[in-house]
């Protein structure tokens, strides 16, 4: 049933957006930071990644490892050489906004001149496709894929709750105005919204770099889905940044029964139109002021 | 030589259109508009589907596109500039997306991927503009007339409007200001003046495809206002200039490989935008937000 | 006209557990100044913001010239006859001294406005003499960014003055300003009481408060504790605790 294989593939393309999202919620929402350059972290975590283990034939699972790692000392350098100088001279937001743009353009234009600019992918078995009955397949990847989502919000669901800095972000998130008075360091949570969020586009990267290929404008998509669960889910929720791109990758993948693949992309920013136009605060959300 | 000469200038005057109108919502409004480009592109394909269809006369072509233009605006303006300002940007953006993804895929329109060729020459009052010169001329003076139009705007009570409104919305409202319509409006004017550029474009490189029309595309016109200076009605044409010359600079130093640059211009333009938004803490609006405490 | 101004009756406003406006009663008499007194979180600017429509009151009423203001937003409180200053000055801080006062009266949200050229003179020899009433004239082309801080505030009286507005609701509008400054902008603030504008004023400088009011109304925690006489109210000692923070 088409419809039935859909809805999974837009599980798995929702685990991953909605991976991304809180990554992007969880740095904007304890940090006021527009970080566009999320979309950076994504291309940059896919094309080291295709360049260690398909250029240099390193084994893939420390490609993997590598490129994750990579995406925290990116965002951790952002926040340190970047945001913060900026914010620290009361830069505005669209001050640092445009910043991060700027990384952003400078990024995907190394990686034009380093890799050229059409697609680039690492083929795998592990996109082989599974027949699990009724002509609904299933690949290892996209299992892998929402098994990871889940593992991961598990673990950052702990997180938040068990440990001090967890707790710090979360407040952070639904009072900003916590960010001056409460003598919380800003520093080191700051490095730790960006070292977290970063990592979490990571998964996305990874995936794509096997299933659809990656290209240097990949980034754009990637912090705008990011930014729309967001809205969706109302900013100032963290949950609802995940669900938001949940919604946001069912969404997509069922417009495919309908439209075509290309005119599916656009999906998800329609539903952030109409949230914005309709319901600004999104579904979650805790900061209902406009 | 000349050709070459000519064909640079006129990218230049259609880079300035886009500049100074883009300038009139960022540098006066404190609207930031990622989706310039988009615009952009609506009035390219709008004037290409005009000049084939319809009429090759600029005097038809352009005021048409500058009003799908404007009414489009109102897909971004009306429901994000009741909110903050963060959601136009984003709202923006996804139109920019949105656009991207019609003008790829709307084929029956747009030509897809390999989008419409082959636009006719323009014509103005029935004369053919088909030697660079005489395009370089209509080109040059819609320049003029866009930015006589924002001039005359920034300078008179709907400039001052704006101005109050991005200085200080609540106040500006509690003085009996609407700041929705007036936004609207300004977005609306933006957008159309940005369509000017868009037609002329379109006839100018006779062809239409969505690879001009991207976010980097936005990009590019941003970096023209910043490096030109937000602050005046006429610096970033400034900007479209030094940022058309600097290709051609770069093109001296052989050293460089020739496929590469395109991408080294806009590394140069990105890596501009971060240091000036770091070592200027003015930001983005040409004055400074620091207080001048000579004299007092 | 013989009924208040502005009339609030029962007005309640809570913000989760803090109640910031407590079944308040107020009353502003026409051609009257009537300042209101508390100590810091008292409920003062809530008031203000309730009237403009910034905050929405929980319950109770509040009429201008007998009809309600409820549901009203600041744009349309300036529109029938409300100027509000702010404690926080919010000036238009890029642009010029000249242009922050000129801009207050351009009202219409297309790219002209009423009155054609005639009007446009109009409009600017009255900001010119407005100015000069302030003694702005020499800071006519400075930002407003760049201005000392007492000219800063009577460039926002300027554009109290400059409105047609017939309710001021001024905040705080004169802290901090040294006596010879002050005695000028009370000058300025009485003149207009004769036009029929109706002014109340948030002061927290009690020493001055004598000098300034016809009425004044005393609050805390968001009630109105005293209303009525200034010599009365400031001379009750209970207030004068609860104002020096001594609580009962």
């Amino acid at each position: 049933m088409l419809l039935l294989q859909l809805l999974i593939d837009g599980l798995q393309l929702g685990a991953l957006y909605a991976l991304m999202a809180v990554g992007f919620a969880i740095i904007f929402g304890s940090t006021r930071v527009f970080h566009y350059a999320h979309g950076t972290t994504y291309i940059l975590v896919g094309y080291l990644f295709y360049w260690l283990s398909d250029r240099l034939s390193v084994p893939w699972w420390l490609a993997a490892l590598v490129a994750a790692a990579a995406a925290v000392v990116f965002g951790v350098a952002l926040d340190r050489f970047v945001y913060r100088p900026i914010q620290r001279d009361e830069g505005s937001f669209f001050t640092v906004f445009v910043a991060s743009f700027g990384v952003g353009v400078v990024v995907e234009n190394l990686v034009v001149i380093f890799f050229g600019a059409s697609f680039v992918s690492i083929s795998t078995p592990l996109t082989r496709v599974q027949d699990i009955g009724g002509g609904i397949v299933i690949s290892w990847l996209g299992i892998a894929s929402i098994l990871l989502a889940v593992l991961l919000f598990g673990v950052l669901n702990w997180f938040l709750a068990r440990t001090d800095v967890g707790v710090a972000l979360r407040a952070l998130s639904e009072n900003p105005e916590l960010i001056r008075g409460f003598g919380l360091n800003p520093r080191k949570l700051s490095q730790y919204a960006f070292a977290i969020g970063s990592l979490m586009v990571a998964p996305a990267a990874l995936v794509a770099t096997c299933v659809t290929g990656l290209t240097p404008t990949a980034g754009h998509r990637v912090v705008l889905i990011s930014i729309a669960a967001s809205i969706i889910g109302g900013i100032g929720s963290l949950r609802g940044a995940g669900f938001g791109g949940l919604i946001l990758g069912l969404a997509e993948s069922l417009a495919v029964w309908k439209l075509s693949t290309g005119w599916s992309e656009a999906v998800a920013f329609v539903i952030l139109f109409c949230f914005i136009l309709a319901r600004p605060a999104g579904l979650f959300g805790t900061r209902a002021r406009v | 030589m000349q050709g070459y000469i000519l064909n640079l200038l006129i990218l230049v005057a259609i880079s300035g259109i886009l500049a100074v109108s883009l300038n009139f919502i960022i540098g006066y409004a404190g609207i930031y508009s990622m989706a310039h480009a988009a615009f952009f592109g609506i009035a390219a394909y709008s004037g290409a589907l005009i000049a084939m269809h319809v009429s090759t006369s600029l005097l038809v072509a352009i005021p048409i596109a500058m009003a799908i233009c404007a009414a489009l605006s109102l897909v971004i303006s009306l429901p994000s500039l009741r909110v903050r300002g963060e959601y136009f940007v984003v709202a923006s953006l996804g139109l920019q997306m949105i656009a991207f993804t019609v003008f790829s895929e709307w084929k029956e329109v747009t030509g897809g991927i390999g989008g419409l060729t082959g636009v006719p020459v323009a014509t103005l009052f029935g004369y053919r503009l088909h030697s660079l010169e005489s395009f370089f001329g209509v080109s040059l003076i819609c320049l003029a007339l866009v930015t006589f139009v924002i001039y005359l705007l920034v300078y008179t009570s709907f400039g001052r409007s704006l101005k109050a409104i991005r200085d200080n919305e609540v106040a500006a409202a509690s003085f009996g200001k609407n700041p929705v319509i007036i936004k609207t409006i300004a977005v609306a004017i933006s957008s159309a003046l940005c369509g000017v550029a868009g037609v002329l474009y379109a006839f100018h490189v006779s062809f239409v495809n969505p690879e001009t029309f991207t976010v980097d595309q936005s990009v590019l016109i941003m970096a023209m206002i910043i490096i030109g200076g937000t602050g005046t009605v006429f610096g970033p044409i400034l900007g479209a200039l030094i940022i058309h010359l600097l290709p051609a600079a770069l093109t001296y130093l052989t050293f460089l490989p020739a496929r590469d640059l395109a991408s080294l211009q806009q590394i140069i333009y990105g890596a501009a935008m971060v240091l000036l938004m770091i070592y200027r803490p003015s930001g983005l609006i040409g004055r400074s937000n620091v207080k001048d405490t000579w004299g007092k | 006209m013989t009924g208040p101004v502005l009339s609030l009756k029962g007005v309640n406003k809570r913000f989760g557990g803090v109640v910031a406006a407590n079944d308040v009663d107020l009353d502003l008499p026409p051609g009257l100044i009537t300042t209101l007194v508390g100590p810091n979180g008292a409920g003062k600017t809530t008031l203000f913001n309730l009237i403009t429509g910034n905050l929405r009151p929980d319950s109770g009423s509040i009429t201008l010239r007998g009809a309600s203001l409820l549901g009203t937003d600041p744009r349309k409180a300036a529109l029938r006859g409300i100027a509000r200053s702010f404690q926080d000055l919010r000036l238009f801080e890029q642009m010029s001294v000249f242009e922050n006062v000129l801009a207050v009266m351009e009202r219409s949200a297309l790219p002209w406005q009423r009155g054609g050229r005639a009007g446009a003179r109009e409009r600017r020899e009255k900001a010119e003499a407005t100015l000069a009433q302030v003694g702005l004239t020499n800071w006519r082309n400075a930002r407003a960014i760049d201005l000392g801080y007492a000219e800063q505030k009577f460039l926002s009286l300027a554009r109290i003055l400059v409105t047609e507005a017939s309710l001021w609701l001024l905040d705080e509008p004169a802290s901090g300003l040294d006596p010879a400054s002050y005695d000028r902008f009370v000058r300025l603030v009485r003149g207009r009481l004769s036009d029929g504008v109706t002014i109340c004023l948030i002061e927290h400088n009690l020493d001055i408060v004598h000098g300034i009011s016809d009425r004044i109304a005393f609050l805390d925690q968001g009630a109105v504790l005293a209303a009525g006489e200034p010599r009365a109210i400031l001379n009750d000692a209970k207030l004068a605790a609860i104002y020096f923070g001594e609580r009962r």
